[in-house]
């Protein structure tokens, strides 16, 4: 938006408004408003298809749309002339002669723009005495969406949101005239990650949900905002509730997180809530089984059996805990049990210093930063499938604002054919690539001086001393000095061309915002892979530059908020320092079962399906002498192993919060009333910690808590619900919580560098394997009819050299094994994947590659299915 | 009647398709002379001196078009629309088959006036034969170095395409040209921007007719002051008009602008049949509002055709003699655009199809005067609401038709209500199943 404000004139008033603001947009400030159809600034460029925003301008003979012409100053518009609404009528005339007379039996009425702008901007009645034109009506356009097509108005919103926006290309507009309609280029179903937008985008009926087909009408429904839980990306999203049902999700439109974009998990996952197979009363193992029982006799089942364990408990903490929860069951393990054993990471160990820095406002940047990030690195993720909202983001910077893309991780990501630059590292050799474009990037400097300085930065700014140095500076040239290029390329498995490339397109850039992705940090050498982050992150200078930063991506939901309540072994809440050596990480808790760990508390986690090596946490779980979960569905942990179960609220019950990964607090707001038995889980742990001795009475809602812990903890000082409410807030930009998190984050410094690790090459018959997560294999959508069809089945990606080379065939089905462990999949060769490395998903109910993972990316055999000696 | 002509002179000359033939009767005498005595400057200038105004039908001064795009080092690009699809216009189809070569030289003409560096010739699909031709004459020039890098060795790089369109008389408006040109879906964009600082592939762009562009060669050899000296003040040259419909001999001729019609439909075309009148005729293609017999003595230019309350467009005449019902004439019309419209904009998309259905209801006896004051109206939605001209390509026309012939429609529809009893008759309403 520009800052010059002009002056133009509408309806005879005077009004201000940016310069070339849109007239359509403009004449609302001065309180006048034009009907429109096809225009969506979501959406790119204008069209000007419609026509129903024409008004007259003077100086101007025809009438112009407004929705594509620019303000300028001095401007004479009027909307309220009888040219401009004999237009209007004629417009609304046209739209219905073919439109049909649906109202009565379609799901939009009462919501309906079509509807809407008819009644206030329609002659009244229609003319027309013809037959309308046909079409065989309602098809599934995809098992999710159904298309009316004699509804369609062809406002090209759905077909510019498939090319322009989701990019997936599959929807255009066939034939041609009145007998133009939309379809799949090819004709079958529309499948695509964000195929419901669609659905919000079309202003009439002819797209709908045919999970809401003939729901309800909207004065049957309320409305209730929160967030979706489902993924890191956090949408807001609003809930429709008839008779305390969830029957509907939408979005919230928070430009600031989502853009108003929905994935179809996120749309349509919450059919979950209302599954019959939901956890909804306490379960205690009773002779072998699991069977419902009292709350009394579940919480004391609990009480006892932690508190016989002692401080030889440790926790493991799914990604939907929200802050409050995560908060109150690191003040029950450290202060009433007496363990630092709390883990809500997949990965390794996790540095003090490293998480610190990582969290550090200088270095941060917020989702809106993405759009105007001259160059954005994307490392080691792979956001569609693992925060999708923010892989629309990215292809809206690349395709509107010009930015370049680098994409550096270890296995083929959707973002690759728009990357400018487009690296493949080993599997498990972030760290060395990370050293290797440290390498490059001073190469491109001047040599001596390790920082790269941003052209317009001020030193001050950031955490640099007068002479522009930051600690440790020395010694990471020092590193950087022994080791060479074409060394750490080599260790890397990439060519120094490609490094060299990304590193010129790092520095030509005025800002840059590195996307990254927590599974950086995961397996052995995890912990000095994510201080090598910060090191990349301070030499690209990204603490000096406005609109610079990074952006994590964790495995899990509210990942960044339970590491800053203080679900880490190593760091209290706030990332405060703890009393005493750090407690286990989850994989270490998993090792000592029997030994220094007997009880497990898995709040909201499945740790053989979820978390690597679950084979091992199978026999863990076996192990210890007591396992209590909070789970919303009987995952096998649970089912195996749980002596207690506590039913899990959904997100559709929940009060509380989380926090975004760029840092936004928001908040998760109860929609509907909790079935069954199920009570408020912020409620349980109270109970519990009252039971084991806190004294937790005064907390009488989850407000009460957050004030706790805001108290506690610098990041979140001073913040509570009403200040984060509908939109939430970065505790980044809290002028208090800056100031707090000062003492507590200390300086930025770097790291201390260690030798990258190496990882072995596959002998013949061999592969490297890395796991991949899949939008589609979260355990909610098992319990979501209408998403049942896109759960993936296990396949093998691996490059066609490779697959020759094994003798397999695309389709082939093969077993894979290591240590022990074997899992099969489908052969499907890819030439995007690097030769010697096999992708698997993770995190499947079944043929699940989590059970092959061990931490590093593992050497496996493949085999074809049925032929193993 | 004068026969001095421009782009006619050696029509019928036997192998002018060939480049050594077009060469020896003066060919590319014209690129040679801009190329190598002239600045791009001075090309322009010319060009807008002549005072050329576009032969496709918008009638735009072609040299101030191409002084619009911006000067400097960006890409540039020059689009030849021989997309003729306009009902009753064959005029460039002629020159491209018969004069291949004067074409190529006016494209690279212009390309060199507008500073492109790559011309294409957007050529409809129907003009299969057309297309090889020009096809053909494309290889010969590159062959000579008229075409191609350092044309000529001015220094001046410029290639040539010939492209062929699918079938879309929508791929005719300039901005959907191209749109299907960078192999979209042949929609027309909103503008502004235009195409002479947005067009093809977002840069600036000229986007010329075949006639227009066969011109230039002989203005440049012969002079701005020489091309004034045919025609009016106003509409300088020549002009090649089709003329087709009920007349003794349709074709195509090439006449001096502001010759009374009169002289081309009853001079050169011998006007119509013996013992039939001209009941109504079309001065630029079907687009154009239909003009009468009172018309016929006008001069035939853009001004005179725009004072009468028609317009000049491609300067094609379709003739309609007394014994062809107007309501036969409006249909044959309304379904040619309702079968073009390329649906983007909503009046134009509802609009013809609304219009094809009133009018064969009318024909089918199925209609009242109310339908007439209903189909006059929604001609009058048409007009000026739309994306592109398309819609009121229809609407002038048909309106125009029921202004002049009312009577004419009123009776044929009382006529068609009694052939087909509908008094007597219930009328069938299909279901929706029994409609394909």
């Amino acid at each position: 938006m520009s800052d010059n404000w002009i002056t133009f004139t509408v309806d005879g008033r005077e009004v201000r408004a940016p310069a070339d603001e849109l007239l359509l947009d403009a004449v609302k400030r001065g309180d006048v408003e034009v009907p429109f159809f096809c225009y969506e600034p979501k959406l790119g460029a204008p069209v000007g298809a419609c026509r129903m925003c024409l008004v007259e301008i003077e100086g101007i003979p025809k009438l112009q749309t407004s929705c594509s012409t620019p303000v300028k100053d001095g401007m004479v518009v009027y909307t309220q002339t009888n040219r401009v609404k004999e237009a209007q009528n004629a417009v609304v005339e046209f739209l219905l002669v073919n439109h049909p007379l649906d109202c009565p039996v379609c799901d939009k009425g009462g919501e309906c723009p079509l509807q809407d702008i008819s009644f206030g901007w329609g002659p009244g009645r229609s003319r027309f005495h013809d037959q309308k034109r046909n079409f065989p009506k309602p098809i599934a356009l995809s098992p999710l969406v159904a298309i009316d097509r004699e509804r369609c108005i062809l406002c090209y919103r759905c077909v510019r949101f498939s090319q322009e926006v989701a990019e997936d290309y599959q929807l255009a507009f066939l034939e041609r005239a009145d007998h133009t309609f939309v379809g799949t280029f090819d004709g079958r179903p529309y499948i695509a990650p964000f195929a419901g937008n669609i659905i919000e985008l079309c202003p009439v009926g002819a797209l709908t949900s045919t999970s809401y087909r003939f729901r309800a009408r909207p004065w049957d429904i309320v409305d209730a905002g929160s967030i979706c839980t489902l993924c890191p990306s956090q949408c807001n999203i609003s809930f429709t509730i008839r008779d305390e049902r969830v029957e509907r999700v939408l979005a919230r439109d928070n430009e600031a997180v989502d853009d108003g974009w929905l994935c179809d998990k996120g749309r349509w996952g919450y059919q979950a809530v209302n599954s019959g197979d939901r956890v909804v009363a306490p379960l205690v193992r009773d002779g072998g089984r699991l069977r419902p029982a009292t709350w009394e006799r579940a919480l004391d089942a609990a009480v006892n059996g932690l508190r016989t364990a002692g401080a030889a408990s440790a926790a493991v903490v799914g990604g939907q805990t929200t802050n409050e929860e995560g908060y109150l069951v690191q003040r029950i393990f450290r202060e009433a049990l007496g363990s630092h054993n709390v883990d809500s990471r997949t990965g390794g160990p996790l540095d003090k210093h490293t998480a610190r820095l990582l969290s550090h406002p200088g270095l941060a940047a917020a989702v809106p930063d993405i759009d105007s990030a001259k160059c954005v690195l994307v490392l080691e993720t792979d956001p569609i499938n693992e925060a999708p909202i923010i892989d629309l983001r990215l292809r809206k910077a690349v395709r509107r604002f010009g930015c370049r893309l680098v994409v550096a991780a270890s296995g083929p990501t959707a973002l690759d054919a728009g990357a400018a630059e487009r690296i493949t590292f080993a599997p498990g050799t972030g760290e060395a690539f990370m050293r290797a474009l440290q390498k490059a990037l001073l190469k491109v400097d001047a040599p001596g001086d390790v920082r790269h300085e941003q052209p317009d930065a001020d030193p001050a700014e950031g955490d640099a001393d007068e002479a522009g140095v930051i600690g440790g500076q020395a010694q990471l040239a020092a590193f950087l000095a022994e080791h060479s290029l074409e060394r750490l390329a080599e260790i890397a498995e990439v060519e120094v061309d490609d490094l060299e490339e990304a590193a010129a397109l790092l520095t030509a850039a005025e800002n840059v915002v590195v996307i990254w992705g927590e599974r950086l940090g995961h397996g052995e050498g995890g912990a000095t892979a994510l201080g090598a982050l910060g090191d990349l992150a301070l030499v690209l200078g990204l603490d000096a530059g406005e609109g610079s930063g990074l952006i994590e991506i964790p495995t899990a939901t509210n990942g960044r908020g339970l590491r800053e309540a203080g679900c880490t072994p190593g760091l209290g809440p706030g990332l405060t320092d703890i009393e005493g050596p750090p407690g286990m990480t989850a994989a270490e808790a998993r090792d000592a079962a029997g030994g220094d760990v007997k009880a497990y508390y898995l709040l909201h986690s499945d740790p053989i399906r979820e978390l690597p090596e679950g084979e091992r946490w199978d026999e863990a779980l076996g192990a210890a002498s007591f396992v209590v979960a909070h789970e919303q569905f009987l995952g096998a942990s649970a089912e195996r192993h749980a002596d207690v179960v506590f039913p899990a609220e959904s997100y559709a019950e929940k009060e509380g919060t989380v926090t975004h990964p760029d840092g936004r607090l928001q908040r998760v707001r109860p929609a509907i009333g909790h079935p069954g038995e199920v009570r408020a889980e912020w409620q349980v742990l109270i109970d519990l910690g009252i039971r084991l001795g806190l004294a937790l009475e005064h907390h009488v809602s989850a407000g009460a808590v957050l004030a706790e812990l805001a108290e506690r903890s610098p990041l979140h000082r001073g913040v509570t619900l009403d200040e984060i409410g509908g939109r939430g807030v970065r505790w980044q930009e809290r002028d208090q919580s800056r100031s707090a998190a000062k003492d507590v984050l200390g300086p930025l410094l770097f790291s201390d560098p260690a030798e990258p690790r190496t990882v072995p090459r596959p002998s013949d018959g061999e592969l490297r394997l890395q796991t991949r997560p899949d939008l589609w294999t979260s355990r909610e959508l098992e319990h979501a009819p209408s998403l049942d069809f896109l759960r993936p089945r296990q396949e093998l990606v691996l490059h066609p050299a490779d697959a020759e080379r094994l003798g397999l065939a695309r389709g082939d089905l093969v077993r894979i094994s290591s240590n022990g462990n074997a899992i099969e999949a489908e052969v499907a060769p890819r030439a995007s994947v690097k030769e010697g490395t096999g992708h698997l998903i993770e995190g499947t109910a079944e043929q699940n590659a989590n059970a092959l993972s061990n931490g590093l990316p593992p050497v496996v055999k493949v085999t074809k299915a049925g032929t193993e000696r | 009647m004068s026969d001095r002509g421009i782009l006619f002179t050696h029509i019928d000359e036997p192998g002018l398709q060939r480049l050594d033939v077009y060469e020896r009767l003066g060919g590319y005498r014209g690129l040679r002379k801009a190329l190598t005595a002239m600045s791009q400057d001075e090309v322009l200038k010319e060009l807008e001196a002549s005072g050329l105004r576009g032969r496709g039908g918008a009638g735009f001064s072609m040299g101030k078009k191409a002084s619009f795009l911006p000067h400097g080092g960006i890409e540039k690009y020059l689009c030849c629309n021989a997309d003729e699809s306009e009902p009753g216009t064959f005029k460039d189809r002629e020159l491209m088959h018969k004069h291949p070569h004067q074409l190529v030289e006016g494209v690279l003409i212009g390309a060199f006036a507008a500073g492109a560096s790559h011309a294409f010739i957007y050529i409809r699909g129907e003009y299969e034969e057309e297309a090889n031709i020009l096809d053909a004459a494309v290889s010969e020039a590159y062959e000579r170095g008229y075409a191609g890098e350092n044309i000529l060795g001015s220094g001046f790089s410029c290639s040539l395409v010939v492209h062929r369109g699918a079938g879309a008389y929508i791929c005719g408006e300039e901005t959907a040209l191209l749109d299907s040109l960078e192999g979209k879906r042949g929609n027309p964009r909103l503008k502004p921007p235009f195409p002479a600082n947005q067009g093809l592939y977002n840069g600036p762009t000229l986007i010329n007719n075949v006639e227009t562009l066969s011109n230039t060669p002989h203005i440049i050899v012969n002079g701005a002051d020489w091309f004034r000296s045919f025609g009016t003040e106003k509409s300088p040259g020549t002009k090649i008009v089709s003329v087709s419909g009920n007349v003794k001999r349709p074709g195509n001729y090439e006449i001096e602008l502001g010759i009374p019609a009169r002289d081309i439909i009853y001079g050169l075309a011998g006007g119509p049949h013996p013992g039939r009148r001209v009941k109504a005729w079309f001065p630029g293609g079907s687009s154009s509002p239909v003009l009468t017999e009172e018309h016929l003595d006008l001069p035939f230019d853009f001004e005179s055709m725009q004072q009468a309350g028609s317009m000049l467009g491609t300067a094609s005449i379709i003739v309609v003699d007394e014994n062809v019902p107007i309501v036969e004439v409006a249909l044959r019309l309304a379904e040619f655009y309702r079968h073009e419209s390329c649906g983007k904009c909503v009046p134009c998309r509802e609009g013809t199809n609304w219009t094809v259905k009133m009018l064969e209801r009318i024909d089918a006896g199925d209609a009242t005067p109310m339908d007439l004051d209903v189909m006059a109206s929604v001609q009058a939605n048409i007009i000026g609401n739309c994306l592109c001209v398309l819609g009121d390509s229809m609407a002038m026309p048909v309106g125009s038709m029921i202004k002049r012939f009312r009577p004419e429609f009123e009776a044929h529809m009382e006529r068609a209500r009694i052939a087909a009893g509908a008094l007597t008759e219930e009328l069938h309403v299909p279901l929706p199943s029994e409609v394909a």
